[in-house]
């Protein structure tokens, strides 16, 4: 993939040509995508060609359309065998025509019943064909973008019980579409920001050639459209400054009683960033604080019960008086994450500077503290760095784990000697084992495209691809929660692969950073032998430059360094006497 | 080479990739198959994008080749400020 979280700019056509030009990558996998839309696709496929090739510039991308003004019939058709996401474009026309420039059917008052009808009728379709298709491949569906025509006999400035009635059923049938499973919506919200409504729709070309979308707005539908199908990995952490970022004024100077973030003391913005980071860290983002202060007078400060941010949000709180670059390496190592996962806020941008100098990947945000515009947009920023679709039960646990670990994990073998054996046997491990294909949990597609240093081979999957390959019969999928004494850690492991004649090849393996030296993999690797009947298992593993701690594993437990391919004996491996002390259960998903 | 002929250019380029600077040059319509009606929807959007023109539907009926298309912006068919989408 080649881009992050950068602002959108809409692509010009004569770009988007270009990109066309482009050579695609030789004997690469296909990628194909539908467009579903029942206005001639013109440039809007052409945008959505380019932009996807952006995207997914390993594939070989291809867009097709149906056929023009039938919207339905285009919907019903679909061949999702060989489709990998369809990209469903509904306009007014759509629900009824005489929503749309080309049709000259009545806008008398006493039609209105019958095109409120149609309507309802027709997103009631919408909702089934969704239903039904997303269970063979994603559906990312824009819903009308156009303004509505003057159909209704109000003036413009008054909102008609038509409109009104129009828009409540498309809301609705938004909130049910919103919850299946395989289905994306586009916010309307984002678009309005993007594409102001007053500049998409194209009389001319709608009346001339069917297509009624001005270019900017087409290339700007495409862009949100094509984010959806594979989003980048959300950022893990922020490690943010406290002085005049956390709250306004200098602890060293005002003291701990005399700071501020609200409106109030005209240090609202603070607030609302704190109010920001607890939103953040109870959908399971880690906070940290690195500040240039005095460790003493930052804990009376945190000490503050008006905090919107709570005390136990923030997890280290790292204050002395060195560069802040050694704060952050601290905190890194606490969370034990890459600083590519990780956002540092300050409102110095020499700070900023030194940071970025040591740790180029992790990504530097200026906080405005003298502009309240500018903050507005940072949160809508940082929003979209930690963006998920979904909430999991480990976004919950994971601050908590991570600072239970700092006081008994690493502690507590320590405690026993440095013998992990002795430590792990007096921890009460629990491993719950899932090998539940349907329904399909997300939690386990998202440790796979997050997981960097325990991954047997980096290999991300885009939704539809991890669909496919997991409703193979022969595939099968391990996904492992633990916990011990110390509190859960959710589902940390997930093991795809194929069972063949007794030999097991492993496709898929990565397992959280939180769960490392709890011999959770040699565990797993006990449960494959056992549960397969296998005499050996095939690792596909291939180095990149952050597994490093995979390698070290499968050499550790092959007797060799690892290459691509490389297998283990379950004669060799009984021959290791790997001591697991591990209680383990097996649920399933319903 | 002035920097209207160059973006126009850039355009019709984009449009017919198999066209040398010498061809797009001497580019008419009626002597090339490939300028069907999609190439004309898509490089008139194109053009009106990249100089801010806004290209009437009669008048576009007689722009079907590089050099009267070329004359058409020149006359001052476009925005002042190139580059800037049509609104």
């Amino acid at each position: 993939m080649r881009r992050g979280h950068q602002n959108i700019v809409p692509m010009k056509l004569v770009e988007a040509f270009e990109i066309l030009r482009e050579e695609q990558p030789v004997n690469a996998r296909s990628f194909r995508a539908r467009l579903v839309c029942g206005f001639t696709p013109l440039h809007l496929e052409t945008f959505f060609n380019a932009h996807l090739r952006s995207i997914f510039s390993d594939r070989n991308v291809e867009v097709t359309s149906g056929l023009y003004g039938d919207f339905w019939g285009n919907f019903e058709r679909l061949d999702t065998t060989n489709t990998d996401v369809a990209l469903v474009v509904l306009e007014w026309s759509d629900l009824d025509p005489r929503l749309g420039l080309r049709s000259l059917g009545s806008w008398a008052p006493s039609t209105f019943p019958e095109i409120i009808g149609n309507a309802k009728a027709r997103l009631s379709l919408l909702t089934n064909l969704a239903e039904r298709l997303s269970k063979d491949i994603p559906l990312v569906v824009s819903f009308p973008t156009l303004p509505l025509l003057p159909i209704s006999f109000s003036a413009g400035w008054q909102a008609s019980a038509f409109d009104l009635e129009l828009r409540a059923w498309i809301s609705s049938v938004a909130l049910k579409m919103v919850e299946i499973r395989n289905v994306k919506l586009v916010n309307s919200e984002r678009l309005n920001q993007l594409s102001p409504a007053a500049n998409r729709l194209d009389v001319k070309s709608e009346i001339a050639s069917g297509f009624p979308y001005k270019l900017a707005h087409a290339s700007t539908v495409a862009d949100l459209m094509s984010r959806l199908i594979i989003s980048a990995p959300p950022k893990k952490g922020i490690i943010t400054d406290l002085d005049d970022t956390l709250w306004n004024g200098i602890l060293g100077e005002v003291g701990a009683g005399n700071i501020s973030w609200d409106i109030e003391h005209d240090s609202q913005p603070h607030g609302l960033y704190q109010r920001l980071l607890h939103g953040l860290s109870e959908a399971g983002v880690l906070i940290a604080a690195a500040s240039k202060n005095d460790p003493q007078i930052v804990g009376e400060a945190l000490e503050r019960e008006d905090l919107v941010l709570p005390r136990s949000a923030l997890f280290p709180v790292d204050a002395h008086w060195g560069p802040k670059s050694e704060s952050v390496g601290r905190i890194l190592k606490t969370w034990n994450i890459g600083a590519d996962s990780v956002v540092f806020v300050d409102d110095s941008p020499m700070e900023l500077a030194e940071v970025s100098a040591n740790y180029p990947d992790v990504e530097c945000i200026l906080f405005p503290k003298n502009d309240p515009q500018a903050l507005v947009g940072l949160l809508f920023r940082l929003r979209d760095l930690f963006g998920k679709s979904v909430l999991s039960e480990e976004d919950a646990i994971r601050r908590e784990s991570i600072r239970s670990s700092q006081k008994n994990g690493a502690g507590g073998v320590e405690d026993h000697g440095g013998n992990l054996d002795e430590f792990l046997a007096q921890a009460d491990a629990e491993l719950t084992l899932n090998f539940s294909k349907e329904p399909l949990d997300p939690r386990a597609l998202e440790l796979v495209n997050k997981t960097n240093q325990f991954n047997l081979n980096a290999r991300r999957y885009a939704e539809a691809a991890w669909d496919a390959y997991l409703r193979q019969t022969e595939t099968f999928l391990m996904v492992v929660a633990y916990k011990d004494k110390y509190g859960p850690l959710g589902k940390i492991a997930v093991i795809a692969g194929r069972s063949l004649e007794k030999t097991v090849f492993v496709d898929v393996w990565v397992m959280s950073c939180r769960a490392f030296s709890r011999r959770i993999e040699d565990r797993c690797l006990q449960e494959l032998f056992a549960r397969f009947q296998a005499e050996k298992i095939v690792f596909d593993f291939k180095a990149t430059p952050k597994n490093g701690p995979t390698g070290e594993f499968l050499a550790r437990i092959c007797g060799a360094k690892p290459e691509p391919q490389c297998s283990l004996s379950k004669e060799q491996f009984l021959s290791l006497q790997i001591k697991t002390s591990h209680h383990v259960s097996e649920v399933s998903n319903g | 080479m002035d920097d209207t002929q160059d973006r126009l250019i850039r355009c019709f380029s984009a449009i017919f990739p198999a066209l040398s600077r010498e061809q797009i040059i001497a580019a008419d319509a009626s002597k090339m198959e490939s300028w069907d009606s999609v190439a004309s929807v898509t490089l008139f959007a194109m053009i009106e994008e990249e100089f801010g023109a806004e290209i009437e539907v009669q008048d576009s009926v007689d722009l079907l080749s590089f050099r009267k298309i070329s004359e058409y912006l020149n006359a001052g068919n476009r925005s002042s400020a190139p580059g800037q989408r049509a609104s």
